[in-house]
């Protein structure tokens, strides 16, 4: 075990839970004005740049960063204890949150100066967004198959042609770190020939066409590259090296509390229908569920200072990313077992709301960012199997 | 862990190399020479204090014995003695038994405790009533958390000469129940709060050792489907073993970051001490069906007979998971904690409590 999840419990951060209460309390002056409603799984659904320009002005997006970036050099379990808070809220942080979780990060790691010095203060304000450019439509777990191709032009500009997919709020947001075949597929080695791009998605020849999931929400695009020339000096890190950053990026995509907190609002209704007596049977299923989180809390945590130890826990952090998501869903089946309530996203009843919002956005959760299969997989690979 | 910590681990693992688990019968219910072997090195004392009689250390030192030891299948009641019943018996300053002498742990609801004086410290008790005891027929001594008039009472009752009823649990783990008919013990008053902590940390000595059995049948299951040969390869090169033995690592995984969280919470005095225990109980009893059915499955055949080692760990986790209170038990005793302060509190709980 200790060579698969050996990472040790997590120091408690005095500093953590001062930046939690303030962000609580921020909070709920923000919900009392009525600035935002909760709702489930608001980190894909929760568009709102007014919202994420003022988690910006508090100081807390790009809290890990520099500070010469606009970022605030505090630790990431400082990070964590701001990011829980705001998904338990059901807080409205979608705009900004790939570029803050990862995009940022991945910047900071293999970006130029000048790309760094030209977007992460703008990202750390809340005011820049970001979307993931891996996925195609003929290639989702098997990234490597990727055919989106960038071939230098004459001016030593990148010629672009192909698309992505799944690409979350790509009509709201500005850029797109893209994942393309820099050079020939080699059959050799399959992870050879792949660099990134930092594509601004103004560019001409971008069409961005909206894919609607299953409770008519509009996340998801399809993003089409046609002959779509993104300047020279836009290569991320180094070229045919897109593999491996691609990897320490999902490390970061991974190991977050969004990957056991997207149905949290589903829990926190049900515990107010629970009301003031609680059923024996309603009080044993929050009482199991409220177990499993805080045993994940604490997966999550140690994920948490081994990156403030400069670790980059990949194979942890695909292991609490299968059982959080896992826990997400069966979130939803153990409340209907114990309460009557028909799901319905028009009801006046928050619980059957949150109860359908859970329920259609289902599905994405062991689905994103890996599949349960392909992060089991991983898992088995920590576990010296393959 | 600690360096400390790390030699009391090699010290028992030593020992233990001596002791192999073995199927327990009415001929040898228990590994008394392994808890000779262990007396001797002074390590049945650990985290007691050295004034009263123990060894010193800190309660990690112990909680490592108890892990070593439980991931050994060793057949010796040393989570109940060292996690439960001596610090509960030092915490309330009665006489601390010899460490060399097995005492056990026992919440009693039907035995009351009369006072046989009137003092109202650490007094003398009559005890009368039936207990269910584990290890009773092996342990000299055990702590019971008794009712009286007053309130529940911790008692010190010394159980050599009193009959037993005989019992195993699904390991053969001696269960006992023992009649008390106007036994004198030592024995304190306890606050409502004392007792609840009383039973929350027998729950969790017990999650300590459903996480360290866990991780090791894991780690046998790992093992195995990388030596079992099937269709010319190990098992464990193929998909479906590997997502089977990932989920394992999952729940394994889960269940030792919510022990270790627990402990320090009682390591600390978390005023969220029986919560943080209930978590830990609660979400070790989960994994057991997942882990327990995983190993099994993968092993094959030879696991489901006492040929192979596997059952002396899945059988302790069958039994252990439903000891000290189950998840029926201990999950709305945490529910009921979390909302406190009522349903708006219950984020600011799960925050709190580990």
């Amino acid at each position: 075990m200790s060579s698969l999840l050996g990472l040790a419990p997590a120091p408690r951060s005095e500093a953590a839970e001062q930046v939690r209460a303030e962000v609580r309390e921020f909070l709920a002056a923000e919900l009392a004005g009525g600035t935002f409603t909760t709702h489930v799984d608001t980190w894909l659904s929760g568009v709102d740049p007014a919202f994420s320009r003022k988690l910006g002005e508090r100081g807390w997006l790009g809290m890990t960063w520099p500070c010469r970036y606009g970022g605030h050099e505090r630790s990431a379990m400082e990070r964590y204890a701001v990011t829980e808070e705001l998904l338990a809220a059901g807080a409205p942080v979608a705009a900004h949150w790939i570029a803050d979780r990862q995009s940022g990060p991945n910047l900071l790691r293999y970006g130029t100066e000048e790309q760094r010095q030209s977007i992460l203060p703008r990202i750390a304000a809340g005011e820049c967004y970001f979307v993931i450019g891996m996925s195609e439509p003929d290639s989702g777990s098997d990234l490597a198959s990727i055919r989106t191709r960038a071939v230098r032009n004459g001016s030593g500009d990148w010629v672009v042609n192909g698309a992505k997919v799944w690409t979350s709020n790509a009509h709201v947001s500005h850029y797109a770190i893209t994942l393309v075949r820099t050079s020939p597929a080699d059959p050799s080695n399959r992870h050879a020939g792949l660099s990134q791009l930092l594509v601004d998605l103004s560019l001409p020849g971008i069409t961005v066409n909206p894919i609607r999931i299953l409770d008519g929400g509009h996340h998801f695009n399809e993003v089409v590259f046609d002959d779509v020339v993104v300047p020279g000096d836009m290569l991320l890190g180094t070229e045919g090296d897109g593999w491996h950053q691609v990897t320490a990026e999902l490390a970061f995509e991974r190991s977050g509390p969004e990957r056991f907190l997207s149905t949290y609002p589903l829990v926190a209704e049900f515990a107010r229908r629970l009301g003031a007596s609680p059923d024996p049977a309603g009080l044993a299923t929050l009482g199991r569920l409220s177990a499993r989180l805080l045993a994940l809390r604490q997966l999550s945590l140690r994920i948490a200072a081994a990156l403030d130890r400069g670790e980059l826990p990949d194979i942890p952090a695909a292991l609490v990313k299968d059982v959080g998501t896992t826990f997400e869903g069966d979130v939803i089946e153990e409340i209907r077992r114990v309460v009557e309530v028909t799901p319905s996203l028009s009801s006046p009843d928050p619980l059957a709301r949150a109860l359908a919002e859970a329920q259609l956005h289902a599905p994405g959760y062991t689905l994103r960012g890996g599949t349960n299969e392909i992060l089991r997989g991983i898992v088995a690979r920590g576990l010296g199997l393959r | 862990m600690s360096s400390d910590q790390d030699l009391v681990v090699e010290t028992v693992r030593d020992i233990l190399s001596a002791f192999p688990p073995f199927v327990l019968t009415g001929d040898r219910r228990w590994d008394d020479g392994l808890w000779a072997a262990l007396a001797e090195a002074g390590l049945t004392g650990v985290g007691l204090p050295e004034s009263s009689g123990g060894s010193g250390g800190e309660l990690a030192d112990a909680v490592a014995i108890v892990r070593t030891l439980a991931a050994g299948a060793a057949a010796v009641p040393v989570a109940e003695h060292l996690l439960v019943a001596g610090p509960a018996v030092v915490a309330r300053d009665l006489d601390l038994p010899a460490p060399d002498e097995p005492m056990t742990v026992a919440v009693a609801p039907g035995v009351t405790a009369h006072a046989s004086d009137d003092g109202d410290g650490p007094g003398r008790f009559t005890l009368s009533g039936t207990a269910e005891i584990t290890w009773a027929g092996i342990a000299r001594h055990a702590a019971l958390l008794t009712s009286g008039p007053a309130g529940p009472v911790l008692a010190l009752v010394t159980l050599a000469g009193l009959s037993v009823e005989p019992a195993v649990n699904l390991a053969g783990e001696p269960r006992g129940s023992v009649v008390l008919d106007g036994v004198a013990a030592a024995g304190a008053l306890l606050t409502p709060a004392q007792a609840s902590e009383l039973r929350a940390r027998f729950a969790l000595a017990r999650a300590v050792q459903l996480a360290a059995a866990l991780e090791q049948v894991l780690a046998w299951t790992v093992q195995y489907a990388g030596e079992r040969q099937q269709f010319g390869r190990p098992l464990g090169k193929f998909q479906a073993i590997q997502m089977e033995l990932a989920e394992m690592a999952g729940e394994v995984t889960a269940v030792t970051a919510l022990t270790d969280a627990a402990v320090q919470a009682v390591e600390r005095g978390s005023a969220d001490l029986v919560l943080a225990c209930a978590a830990a109980k609660v979400r070790a009893g989960a994994a057991v069906e997942v882990v327990a059915r995983l190993a099994h499955q993968v092993h094959g055949a030879i696991g489901f007979t006492q040929e192979h080692k596997l059952h002396h760990l899945t059988r302790r986790l069958w039994a252990w998971r439903d000891e000290a209170g189950s998840e029926l038990t201990w999950a709305p005793v945490l529910a009921a904690g979390l909302l406190d302060d009522g349903p708006d509190g219950l984020w600011p709980a799960l925050t709190r409590v580990v």
